[in-house]
């Protein structure tokens, strides 16, 4: 990114070359360094992402890292626990495709679901009904979570 | 042999429930300082209780 002081300094005609090249590298490394905080950024979000609260982690704030981490957790063992619907790749309709890409927002955890929901799902109770929900719900909190945590490590206000 | 207890909970209790998390998580996302993550958790939560209910009620006259 180029700031309104560099586009000035680089118009500097001091005659001093040691100044001049300094100054004209500067956007250049800040460039790079802007780029090495995005990548940094993203590969937390990733990392958020396929295990909830890690993100968070890796950012040292472990209050947001252990309650991400929990509250995922708790909703995915309720969701499997109510007997929830969880939804499997190559759904029919675009509800469970929808429903597959949120329930996949649990990153790890949906297959951590997948291996406590033996039985299956049923859908025939209201329990069973929110337990989709909750998972869904997981899905998309662990996905709100890791972009907090993105935005956290581009050191935006979060 | 599985770890998972069946649960059998009542709509409401779903609800609440449900309410209950997400309000927790809410108000440790959205805030900093403890004394403004329980407010806005305490916000949270009840909007969620007054919100739910309001709309159930408001659906009441569709649901026969």
């Amino acid at each position: 990114m180029l700031d309104n002081t560099t586009a000035t300094n680089t118009n500097d005609d001091s005659g001093d070359p040691k100044i001049a090249m300094h100054e004209t590298h500067q956007p250049e490394l800040h460039v790079g360094h802007t780029s090495s905080f995005e990548v940094r950024a993203v590969a937390i979000a990733i990392l958020g992402w396929i295990l909830p609260g890690l993100g968070h982690a890796l950012l040292k704030m472990w209050g947001r890292a252990v309650t991400v981490c929990l509250t995922v957790a708790f909703l995915v063992y309720l969701g499997a626990g109510m007997r929830g619907n969880l939804f499997a790749p190559g759904g029919e309709d675009a509800f469970a495709r929808l429903g597959y890409a949120a329930d996949l927002g649990t990153g790890s955890f949906y297959y951590l679901a997948r291996a406590l929901e033996v039985t299956g799902p049923d859908v025939s109770h209201a329990d069973g009904d929110y337990g989709t929900r909750f998972l869904a719900t997981a899905g998309v909190l662990n996905l709100l979570a890791a972009l907090h945590a993105y935005e956290a490590a581009r050191r935006r206000k979060a | 042999m599985t770890v998972l207890v069946p649960l059998r909970l009542s709509h409401f209790q779903c609800f609440l429930l449900f309410a209950l998390i997400i309000s927790l998580a809410f108000g440790t996302l959205g805030r900093r300082q403890p004394l403004e993550r329980l407010k806005y958790a305490t916000w949270s939560f009840a909007m969620f209780v007054v919100v739910g209910i309001a709309l159930a009620w408001l659906m009441y006259p569709f649901s026969r």
